[in-house]
Parts: structure tokens; C-alpha cells; sequence
């Protein structure tokens, strides 16, 4: 048992007369003598403590304060004490504590019922409590209602009010209804008390009927279903009505993917010379030409490629700046002779070097059937250069075919561009391809001058395919640096060595990304007269950058390049790239 | 005119339960005069609002600054109106004389309305004071000095004969409430404002008792 000291509970006044303390005694108890609890009060101007003048009215462990006693606005202080000890003590002013008793005299009468008699209204009305003198203005209360349905849990509340009566409107007539009413001074916060409860009854009344038992509720399923069979009826006259406005504005048509100015249906039919006509005129495609990984294809398709004569050297476009039509493709020149610099890591793996002809094959997958074509398109365009055209538009086609299927259908945009003419301007631009200064599709910037204007070095790839057939000797290389694709040079060395009786030129030596410098390469032309000892596998002169060869030599060679003579010339690894041959050429 | 227009304007104000129906006399109309049991009725309504402010600015204040105090501990405090005698019960309020009663009620107003208004502006000076007590005292000073001129108005209406002398009670409480110690400075306020609340729940008792008795003749 948890000890509990003797305390005053409350101190209470119905109606601001009177009031009375409250205390309980607690168990603190010396069974042998029972303590005697006195409650003592005092008013703030007095000075002595008084006794409780009446234990008894208010009940057990009370003090009552008689009207003679109470002081209204007076502040009181009042003690539970025994003998010597005080136990609790507590102050206060009348004022303060007034909670009035419930009100008496709860009755209800019949207001009116509805029409269908299932409701009705009533007006409850009830006397102020009778200790409260309301009618001298001594005290204002103001009344709580509360109402529920008999078997219902929870209270309905209605706001206090001052009146004494109260109307409670659409009760239900076949349920009944209990009420209760406490009242509270008007300025103050704590309610007093409820009143008995009164009982509500329309039945006694004679009004309940029995048929109203039933609740009519809200139809809802009825509104539901007939919602939605007018909502379906509505969707479906929308659909089927031949109105196009209506029919968009509540069903709107759903975007498919498109791209302007291309029919898909296109694409399904094949028609790839329309489509490679619609994608090269495409500006989207311009900015997609230059992927990485698309490097090598541009390489690839680079090397000896009648189409690219099909245009003006780069050069020319470049410094006369004149625009062709396939602005494209010039927008891309320029990019790529920025970016063919010679920091080029991943050039894949395609081996040129499986043989000297054109049946060479890479090894990469990728680019095989692109090689194929491509030594195709060399073969073609060393044998015939008329036949080559109706050729080289369909391995053009099928590369920009494969291309497509690779995602790389841009990359063709060029070509598609010049193929869009292909005959008349191939056979013009082929027989004007005689030009020093003609290029390749790729020309290395050599500088920029202070204006701003590009200078590339002429290509001379397209010289040294021509020399292909008329000899590589009588090409006039410049020596400005060139790329060179490595078949390239290696059928002109392979000519030129055929010439001169030179030594072979193995087909691992072959550079694989098919650079050269113009100075290595005319360097290594000349010297493959001059030299009788240069190793079988280290022919091709290194360019400003190798690639990184499959090595098949037994030398293990890294990069697969040849030779430089270096006490004849410098030897300039602009790249960093260095065969392992040049090493050796460079370190006896 | 103006008293009329101010107390038309509170009483509608303060009307709760709608809009009550009552002459209206219209601004600046000389002959114009509302009876007593408006007069009252107004006055009632006024007091009662000054109570309810009165009330709840006190609890406002207890929660926030009095508690673990011990202020109320100290509730033995005496407002200094105390030298007015006024009814402490039911009995000597249905004994006392109207005239007197009123003369007292008039009393107690006039030697409110000096704290009041310094209590508005002190009370800005506690630090970090509720938005809600600062508009309340704000609005109990002006609504005390509201009733006070209804209540002269009432005087003037129901005293017959000459004016006695002013009750008045002066209040020299303002320096306590600018004590530099907190503490001290705080239970100035905390008696001030339950000073108030008493004072302010025996002016709306009387003007309830004296319109009870003097309008519905006892039967509210």
C-alpha cells in the first residue's frame, strides 16, 4: 500500500454562499490512536486560524461554510491539520471555486414531425438548479446539452448556452434518445455535475410508427451503378462519334515516336538510299558522326575509298572554304582533323595484315565485313573505277546497312550524302583526283594560324592509292605529315618493293590504325631501296601514333611499326608511341 | 451622442448571440435617448467582457510565468481597492442601495483606469510577453474606460438628487511594477492581474444584481 498522506480533495461552491471543503483522510494511520483531522481556516485579514464550523452538512471528511462564513471576493487559506502537524493546505477565494449543481426539471415536448413521419423535432426544456439564484442575478449560468441514441456510446454536445431551453431538431422517431444537461458559471471554465438523464421517446407519444424501422438510407448502389452505366455510354458515343474534335479532346491521341521528316514504313521497306538521303540531311546526325567508337570505321572506310574522291580534298574545302552540299561531311572533316591527333588510344585491332590483297580480313568483328568491304572497295577501285561505282554504292549501302544495324547509320551520312549523286560526281570527282593538294577524307591540322584558319596538311592517301596503280614511285609526296592508311602504303610499298626489288614487306608489319607520317612513309619508300637489312617485320614507317598490334612477330613487338632510320632523321614520337623496332633502331 | 455611439457600437460588438434587435439611435440625434434596460443591458455585456479578458489574461500569465514560483503561495495579497468596502456576499449586495451600489461600482472603475493603463504599458516591458496578453491589456483599458462613461450615463439617470463625493482609490503600485529583480517584478504583475480579475467579476456581479432589481424587479 503506497502511503498516502491525509490532503483536502476540493473546496466547492454550488452558488457562490456557501461552499465547502473536502479532504481525505489517507491511510497514514497509528491504529492505536486514531488521529482526529481538523480543518482550519483563515481569511486573508485575519491573523488566527479557526476551526471548521460544521463537520457535518456536507458529509464525512467535510467542513461546510455556512453563508455567515463565506466571504465572496475574499481570499481564504484553509489547512488539514492534527494537533500539532499540518498536513495540507490549500487558498483560494470563493469566487474561484464555484461549480454549480446540475439542473432539474429535464422535459421534452413534440415540436413537429417530416412528412414521412421518420423524423422529428423537439425542444427540451429544464429549471436552473435551485440552489443558484439566477433570478437575482446573483449568479449566471450558462447550460451544456448533451444527447445520444440509447444504444449509441459516444455523447452528442451541443454549445453552452444561457437559456433554459433548447430545440433538437430531426431525431429519428423509431429510435430513442437520452439527454443530459450541466451548467457551469458563465465566466468560468469547469462545468458542474450532469442532470439525471431524461429519456426520449416518440413512441410513448404515439407517433413512432412501425414501418419506419427501416432505415432508408442513401441508394448507393443504385447510384453507382447507374453512374457508371451513364459514364460507359458517354465514353462509348464518344468514341464511336465521327466528330475528330470531340473524339481528340477527350481522347487525345498518344505521340509515337517519330522522327521528322522519316517515315518508319520507310525503314521497313528498305529503301536505304532514301532513308540514308533523309539522315544525311539530318543536322542531328552531324554532332553523333564523331563518337569514339565510331573512330574506326571513319578509318576504315577512310582508306582508299573512291567516294572520298568523290569530293573535294579536304584541304581545298577547307582553305577556299568553299561549302558543298554535304556541309556535313565537311563539318566533319573538321572535326575529325582536330581530334585525329595522335593521342589515339583505343584504335581496334583490325588486322590489315592478313594478306597484302584485298581479301584481308580484321580481326575484329566489328569491322570485319567494313574491312572486307573495304579491300573490296580497294580491289574494285584499282580494277575498275566505273565498275566500282554501282559497287562501291551498294558496299557503301550495305556498310551504311550494317552501320545502321550498328547504330552507326550516321557515321555513313557523308557518303549517303555523296551518293545521293553518286554516279555523275564520282565519275567527275575520280577523274579530277589528280591534285597534289586533293586529301583524304582526313587531313592532320598541321597549324592554325593566328587568324583562326585551319591549315591541314594535305593527305596524300588518295595519291598513294592512285600510285597503287601508276606506281607509288611517281607519286610526289610531300613530306608534310599525312595519314596513310596501312593498307595503303602497304600496297604502294608492296608495288614499290615488287619494283625495286626490295624486301617483302610482311603483313604484320602492316600499322594497323593505318597512320603514317608522309615523311615516315616517303622516308620508308626510299629507304626500302636503300636498305637491304631492314627487318621483314618492321617495314612501315612509324607514324605519329600506332596502334596496338596482335603481335604475330617474334619479336614481340608492341606496336607494329617500322623503322625509322633514326641517325637520318629525327625521330618524333609526337605521341609517345614507340614500336619496340624503333627502339631498336634507336639503341643498337 | 458620442457615448451613445461608442456604446452602440461595443454593445454590437459584443453581442454573441447575433444580431439582437434593439433602437438604435441614430449619430449625433440630441433627443435621442436608449432606456435604462438598454443602458444596462449594455453595461452588462461590457462587464462581462472585461471579466472574461480579465480572466483569461490571468491564466495566460499564471501558465506562463507564475508557475514554480510560488506566487500562489503567496496569494494573500491585497489589491488596493481593499479600502473600498463593497458586498461580500449575496446578503449585503440585496441590502446595499442602488445609488450607493453604483457610486461603488463607479468607484471601482475610476480607480482602475490609472493601473490599467500603465499595466498596458508595463506589461510590453516583460520579456518575451504573449502577443495575447499585450492585446488584452490593451483592450481592457479601453473597454474599462467605455463602461466607466455607460455608468455615468447610468448615474445620471437613475441618481436622484446630488452626486456624493467621488469614491476613488489611487494606486501607487507602479514602481513594483518596474522593479529591476525579476522575480519581484513578475509577482507585481501576477497580483495586479488577480486583483483585476476579482475586481472586474464583482463589477459584472453587481450591474447583474442592480438589472435584475432595478429592470426585471428581481425575476431575471
Amino acid at each position: 500500500d503506497l502511503l498516502q498522506w491525509p490532503q483536502i480533495s476540493k473546496c466547492r461552491s454550488p452558488e457562490m454562499e456557501t461552499f465547502s471543503c473536502f479532504w481525505t483522510a489517507g491511510n497514514f494511520y497509528n491504529l492505536t490512536v486514531p488521529r482526529i483531522l481538523q480543518l482550519l481556516y483563515k481569511k486573508s485579514n485575519e491573523e488566527d486560524w479557526k476551526e471548521c464550523p460544521d463537520y457535518i452538512t456536507s458529509g464525512q471528511n467535510s467542513c461546510y461554510f455556512n453563508a455567515s462564513y463565506t466571504s465572496v471576493w475574499t481570499p481564504y487559506c484553509v489547512q488539514l491539520a492534527s494537533k500539532n502537524e499540518v498536513y495540507d493546505k490549500k487558498c483560494f477565494s470563493v469566487d474561484e471555486i464555484v461549480l454549480p449543481d446540475p439542473p432539474v426539471h429535464l422535459n421534452w415536448t413534440l415540436l413537429n414531425t417530416s412528412q414521412t413521419g421518420i423524423h422529428g423535432d423537439i425542444q427540451v426544456r429544464w429549471d436552473p438548479p435551485p440552489t443558484a439564484d439566477v433570478r437575482k442575478g446573483w449568479i449566471t449560468l450558462e447550460y451544456e446539452l448533451q444527447y445520444k441514441e440509447v444504444n449509441e456510446t459516444k455523447w452528442k454536445e451541443l454549445k453552452p448556452r444561457l437559456s433554459t431551453m433548447v430545440p433538437l431538431y430531426s431525431l429519428k422517431t423509431a429510435r430513442d434518445y437520452e439527454i443530459r444537461i450541466r451548467s457551469r458559471q458563465r465566466t468560468s471554465e469547469k462545468f458542474g455535475e450532469f442532470s439525471e438523464i431524461l429519456y426520449v421517446s416518440f413512441s410513448q407519444i404515439g407517433i413512432g410508427c412501425d414501418h419506419c424501422t427501416e432505415e432508408v438510407e442513401f441508394p448507393w448502389f443504385l447510384v453507382v451503378v447507374f453512374g457508371v452505366c451513364g459514364l460507359a455510354v458517354t465514353v462509348i458515343s464518344v468514341m464511336l462519334s465521327k466528330q475528330p474534335r470531340l473524339k481528340m479532346l477527350i481522347f487525345p491521341p498518344v505521340p509515337v515516336p517519330k522522327i521528322k521528316g522519316i517515315d518508319p514504313d520507310l525503314l521497313k521497306k528498305g529503301k536505304l538510299d532514301e532513308v540514308n538521303s533523309i539522315l544525311a540531311c539530318h543536322d542531328n546526325y552531324k554532332t553523333q558522326l564523331y563518337i569514339d567508337d565510331l573512330w574506326v570505321e571513319f578509318i576504315e572506310l577512310d582508306i582508299e575509298d573512291p567516294d572520298e574522291k568523290n569530293r573535294a580534298s579536304d584541304t581545298d574545302r577547307l582553305l577556299s572554304e568553299d561549302h558543298l552540299k554535304s556541309h556535313s561531311s565537311l563539318g566533319a572533316k573538321d572535326d575529325d582533323s582536330g581530334r585525329a591527333s595522335c593521342c589515339e588510344p583505343d584504335i581496334p585491332e583490325t588486322d590489315f595484315s592478313a594478306s597484302d590483297t584485298c581479301d584481308a580480313t580484321s580481326d575484329s568483328d566489328q569491322f570485319k565485313k567494313a574491312t572486307e568491304k573495304e579491300e573490296d572497295l580497294l580491289c574494285l577501285d584499282r580494277q575498275d573505277n566505273d565498275e566500282s561505282l554501282p559497287s562501291l554504292a551498294n558496299t557503301d549501302l550495305q556498310r551504311q546497312h550494317r552501320s545502321t544495324q550498328s547504330e552507326n547509320s550516321h557515321l555513313w551520312a557523308p557518303f549517303g550524302g555523296s551518293i545521293e549523286s553518286p554516279h555523275p560526281s564520282v565519275h567527275s570527282q575520280i577523274s579530277n583526283q589528280n591534285s597534289l593538294a586533293s586529301t583524304d577524307f582526313y587531313a592532320q591540322v598541321s597549324d592554325i594560324t593566328p587568324a583562326g584558319r585551319v591549315v591541314l596538311s594535305p593527305g596524300q592517301k588518295s595519291k598513294l592509292g592512285r600510285a597503287q596503280r601508276e606506281g607509288c614511285t611517281e607519286q610526289n609526296f610531300t613530306m608534310d605529315n599525312t595519314y596513310f592508311c596501312e593498307a595503303d602504303v602497304k600496297k604502294c610499298i608492296a608495288v614499290t618493293s615488287h619494283e625495286e626489288n626490295e624486301p617483302r614487306v610482311q603483313e604484320q608489319g602492316y600499322n594497323e590504325d593505318g597512320y603514317f607520317t608522309t615523311e615516315s612513309l616517303t622516308t620508308t619508300v626510299a629507304n626500302l631501296g636503300a636498305s637491304t637489312a631492314a627487318p621483314p617485320s618492321s617495314e612501315m614507317p612509324v607514324a605519329d601514333y600506332t596502334s596496338i598490334h596482335i603481335v604475330q612477330s617474334p619479336q614481340g613487338l608492341v606496336l607494329n611499326a617500322t623503322a625509322l632510320p633514326v641517325p637520318d632523321k629525327e625521330f618524333n614520337v609526337s605521341c609517345g608511341y614507340v614500336s619496340t623496332d624503333q627502339l631498336n633502331k634507336i639503341m643498337p | 451622442g458620442l457615448l451613445l455611439a461608442a456604446l452602440l457600437v461595443s454593445h454590437m460588438l459584443l453581442t454573441k448571440e447575433g444580431v439582437t434587435s434593439m433602437p438604435i439611435c441614430p449619430n449625433g440625434s440630441v433627443n435621442c435617448q436608449l432606456s435604462l434596460e438598454e443602458l444596462f443591458d449594455r453595461a452588462v455585456k461590457l462587464s462581462h467582457y472585461i471579466h472574461f479578458l480579465s480572466s483569461e489574461m490571468f491564466n495566460e500569465f499564471d501558465e506562463r510565468y507564475a508557475q514554480g514560483r510560488g506566487f500562489i503561495a503567496k496569494a494573500v495579497n491585497s489589491c488596493h481597492t481593499a479600502s473600498l468596502t463593497t458586498p461580500e456576499d449575496k446578503e449585503q449586495a440585496q441590502q446595499i442601495h442602488h445609488e450607493d451600489l453604483l457610486n461603488l461600482i463607479l468607484g471601482v472603475l475610476r480607480s482602475w483606469n490609472d493601473p490599467l493603463i500603465h499595466l498596458a504599458s508595463e506589461v510590453q516591458r516583460i520579456k518575451e510577453a504573449p502577443e495575447t496578453i499585450l492585446w488584452k491589456a490593451v483592450e481592457i483599458e479601453e473597454q474599462n474606460k467605455r463602461l466607466l462613461e455607460g455608468m455615468e450615463k447610468i448615474v445620471g439617470r437613475v441618481h436622484s438628487g446630488e452626486v456624493e463625493n467621488e469614491i476613488y482609490t489611487p494606486w501607487d503600485g507602479l514602481p513594483s511594477l518596474q522593479l529591476a529583480d525579476e522575480d519581484s517584478r513578475l509577482f507585481a504583475f501576477y497580483n495586479l492581474l488577480h486583483c483585476l480579475r476579482r475586481d472586474s467579476h464583482k463589477i459584472d456581479n453587481y450591474l447583474k444584481v442592480l438589472k435584475c432589481r432595478l429592470i426585471h424587479d428581481n425575476n431575471c
